[in-house]
């Protein structure tokens, strides 16, 4: 089985080989100035509660990488070994973070999800001086950023670009639109994806009505009251920022009374949970938003594709974006030690690593990739406008759109809405 | 305007309807053994998994998607049947015990559910597709009602309807009733309260898992969606009166539609009004609504 992934990535020529990451090529040997022992990375994930799916996506994602590294040799001839916890709440998570650092000794700390957590951890990161790639967690509090410019804090992309994506591609697929409803979760992201929402719409339709805005609590599973209000409301549009088990609950409860057939949707985050949006409750025609990567993408690379695959035969279930954060963490900082060593000579210093790591673009599951010289990752958004034509039994997104953060996520030292505010349309 | 009442209400009454079987399930256990099951909403949970699973075993095998309404209702009564373990397992050994090791007790098994749930299903939701929507719409009164919301809302009322006859037409009536009333009498007189406490805990058991069952089809199974649900049920009790039927049944409707008011007038207030319900009950009438009353009325 591998030796046929071998074989298949040396038949696809030089640039696909550089494109799948290239573990192939990789020497086994350990190199000079290399410790033969296994480089620990750490891994943080949620596994209990609302985000659980997300947190396992995220840990698959970077299991299957490092299964990958090590059948190509591992980074430098060491083999890679996941030390894993559990993300839960901020208080105890720091304390596994600091038992990964102090008492693992590991020479990277990947994962983080929630904003909660991840905004305690940043400073922590810091005081241990040890790399620390967050998956999906920022150090945002609300829309503007807490940590300027960490130094070992790696965070991911800004809470809010999803909602800013679908803002700018409302008045696209969708015209005449005058008056807007929103639903989100209760908390930070619920608020900011809407408030940001409003910004973007306002600034493409500016006699644009907000008419409704709903905040249930996270974990509500019956949106009945809420759908009746929403229908009350008469509004053109329905945005919801939903992105676990509640997306397809509402998709469901909706369908139910028929809210579509006169309303159009807008699903900024609900790709997260793409394979629960079955056709016979998913209309086709509303925005859905996929995050950074697309499990379905035809323009995908033979990477993505061997991944979705594999995923789906291990797991049964098809790939969502979080695979695709964990997977680039993960192989940015194999990519940072190889540039690193490069002047080195030796197995890099941490400090060595968070340097290389500044700037440095990688190949991941959805494409390259990279982290800005602030510490924030940069990637493309995915996102359409769903249809049922697929061999799928939920629904896909047809045209896809492919919106980059340098479009979409307000520059290192920008404020989101004076940003937004500024924009020449 | 009167389309937009229907919808509000309807969807009142259908979250009520849900609630109002969690909360009986409450009532039954606390008026004859007098334990605070806070694990009813773990049941709930679980009879969701069990009814998904029910269902997507009964569609693999072929069954016409109509009668999937058998499998889940069968499934959801059948898990009921954990009522049986949980009590001679383990409530059994609290109950001359102080009501904090009951409640201890009680909350153990909450976290103990959730995790055998999340060993048993993973932990991305499970639903049941589009099973939800084969039964349609009507339209009351201009508004579109999902027609299993009314076959839902109709179940809970006609087990409603069944345990008031049991409770007070039966002879096992009014054992329950006798021993809600006073255990050592009940006992003196020859009831056998090992037997009647395991009956009426399976019995609250089946309350929740088929409450659980029921609500899947339109929602979806999540391993923590009891804990929102216990969290609504207590406000229906301490409403309603502890112990308390009827108070279960008025409770959840004054929750459930108050709820869906709340939502439609003014949504930040959700929550809130409930507890302000349930702060103005609990100071102006302690006992709840009906709480002097005993389990039967």
């Amino acid at each position: 089985m591998r030796a046929s992934r071998r074989d298949f990535l040396t038949g696809i020529g030089a640039a696909a080989v550089a494109a799948a990451g290239a573990p192939a090529i990789v020497s086994a040997q350990a190199r000079k100035g290399v410790p033969s022992d296994p480089v620990k990375l750490g891994v943080l994930a949620i596994r209990a509660g609302i985000a659980a799916p997300v947190g396992t996506a995220g840990l698959r994602g970077t299991e299957w990488w490092a299964d990958r590294v090590n059948n190509g040799g591992g980074i430098l001839g060491r083999k890679v070994q996941l030390v894993v916890e559990e993300e839960s709440n901020p208080k105890d998570t720091v304390e596994r973070y600091r038992k990964l650092v102090l008492q693992e000794k590991v020479d990277v700390v990947l994962g983080g999800i929630s904003t909660g957590v991840t905004l305690a951890l940043g400073t922590v990161a810091e005081d241990l001086a040890t790399p620390w790639l967050s998956w999906d967690g920022t150090t945002q509090k609300g829309v503007e950023e807490t940590m300027p410019n960490p130094k070992w804090a790696f965070k991911s992309v800004d809470n809010e670009v999803e909602a800013i994506v679908a803002g700018m591609l409302t008045p696209k697929y969708f015209k005449g639109i005058k008056t807007v409803a929103g639903i989100g979760n209760d908390y930070s992201y619920g608020h900011d994806c809407w408030q940001s929402y409003q910004a973007v719409l306002k600034r493409y339709i500016p006699d644009v009505k907000f008419v409704l805005e709903l905040f249930p609590k996270l974990g509500v599973t019956d949106f009945t009251s809420h759908i009746a209000a929403i229908q009350q409301s008469k509004a053109d549009l329905l945005m919801c920022s939903f992105w676990s088990g509640d997306a397809t609950i509402i998709m469901k409860q909706a369908a139910a009374v028929g809210l579509f057939r006169t309303m159009k949707g807008v699903f900024t985050t609900a790709g997260g949970v793409h394979d629960s949006l079955k056709k016979d409750f998913t209309p086709e025609g509303l925005l859905l938003g996929y995050n950074t990567m697309y499990f379905d993408d035809p323009k995908g690379s033979p990477l993505l594709k061997q991944f979705v695959r594999e995923y789906k035969a291990k797991y049964n279930e098809y790939p969502p974006y979080e695979c695709d954060h964990a997977y680039f963490n993960a192989e940015s900082y194999k990519a940072a030690v190889e540039k690193a060593y490069t002047s080195a000579q030796e197995w890099p210093s941490k400090a060595q690593v968070v340097k290389a790591l500044e700037g440095i673009e990688v190949e991941s599951l959805s494409g390259r990739r990279g982290w800005r010289e602030d510490h924030v990752q940069m990637c493309n958004f995915y996102q359409g406008l769903t249809t049922h034509k697929n061999a799928y039994d939920f629904a896909t997104i047809n045209p896809i759109e492919v919106v980059s953060t340098k479009q979409a996520m307000k520059p290192a030292g920008a404020k989101l809405f004076d940003w937004i505010n500024s924009w020449k349309i | 305007m009167t389309q937009h009442v229907v919808s509000v209400l309807m969807s009142g009454i259908f979250h009520a309807s849900i609630l109002f079987l969690v909360s009986a399930g409450l009532q039954v256990v606390f008026g004859v053994q007098k334990i605070f099951n806070l694990a009813c909403g773990s049941f709930y949970a679980l009879g969701a998994y069990v009814g998904v699973s029910a269902v997507q075993a009964y569609a693999a095998a072929g069954g016409p998607p109509a009668f999937f309404i058998v499998p889940l209702v069968l499934g959801g009564l059948l898990i009921g049947i954990v009522g049986v373990v949980v009590e001679r397992g383990l409530l059994r050994f609290v109950y001359d015990r102080d009501e904090t090791f009951q409640l201890l007790l009680t909350f153990a098994l909450v976290l103990m559910l959730e995790d055998a749930i999340r060993l048993t299903w993973g932990t991305s939701p499970l639903s049941t597709g589009g099973m939800y929507l084969v039964y349609g719409q009507v339209r009351i009164l201009g508004a579109a009602v999902p027609v299993y919301n009314l076959i839902v809302i109709a179940a809970s009322l006609a087990i409603a309807v069944g345990i008031g006859a049991l409770l007070t037409r039966t002879a096992f009536g009014r054992i329950i009733r006798a021993a809600a009333g006073n255990r050592e009498m009940a006992e003196a007189l020859g009831v056998d309260l090992r037997r009647l406490y395991a009956v009426v805990f399976t019995l609250g058991t089946a309350l929740g898992t088929i409450g659980g069952a029921l609500v899947i089809p339109a929602t979806a199974a999540m391993s923590e969606m009891g804990i929102e649900l216990i969290v609504e049920a207590f406000a229906v009790v301490v409403i309603g009166g502890l112990g308390s039927m009827r108070g279960a049944f008025v409770g959840a409707l004054v929750v459930g539609v108050l709820r869906a008011v709340a939502i439609s007038v003014y949504p930040e207030l959700e929550m809130l009004l409930i507890y302000l319900i349930v702060i103005a009950v609990l100071v102006l009438r302690p006992r709840g609504l009906f709480g002097a009353a005993a389990t039967a009325t």
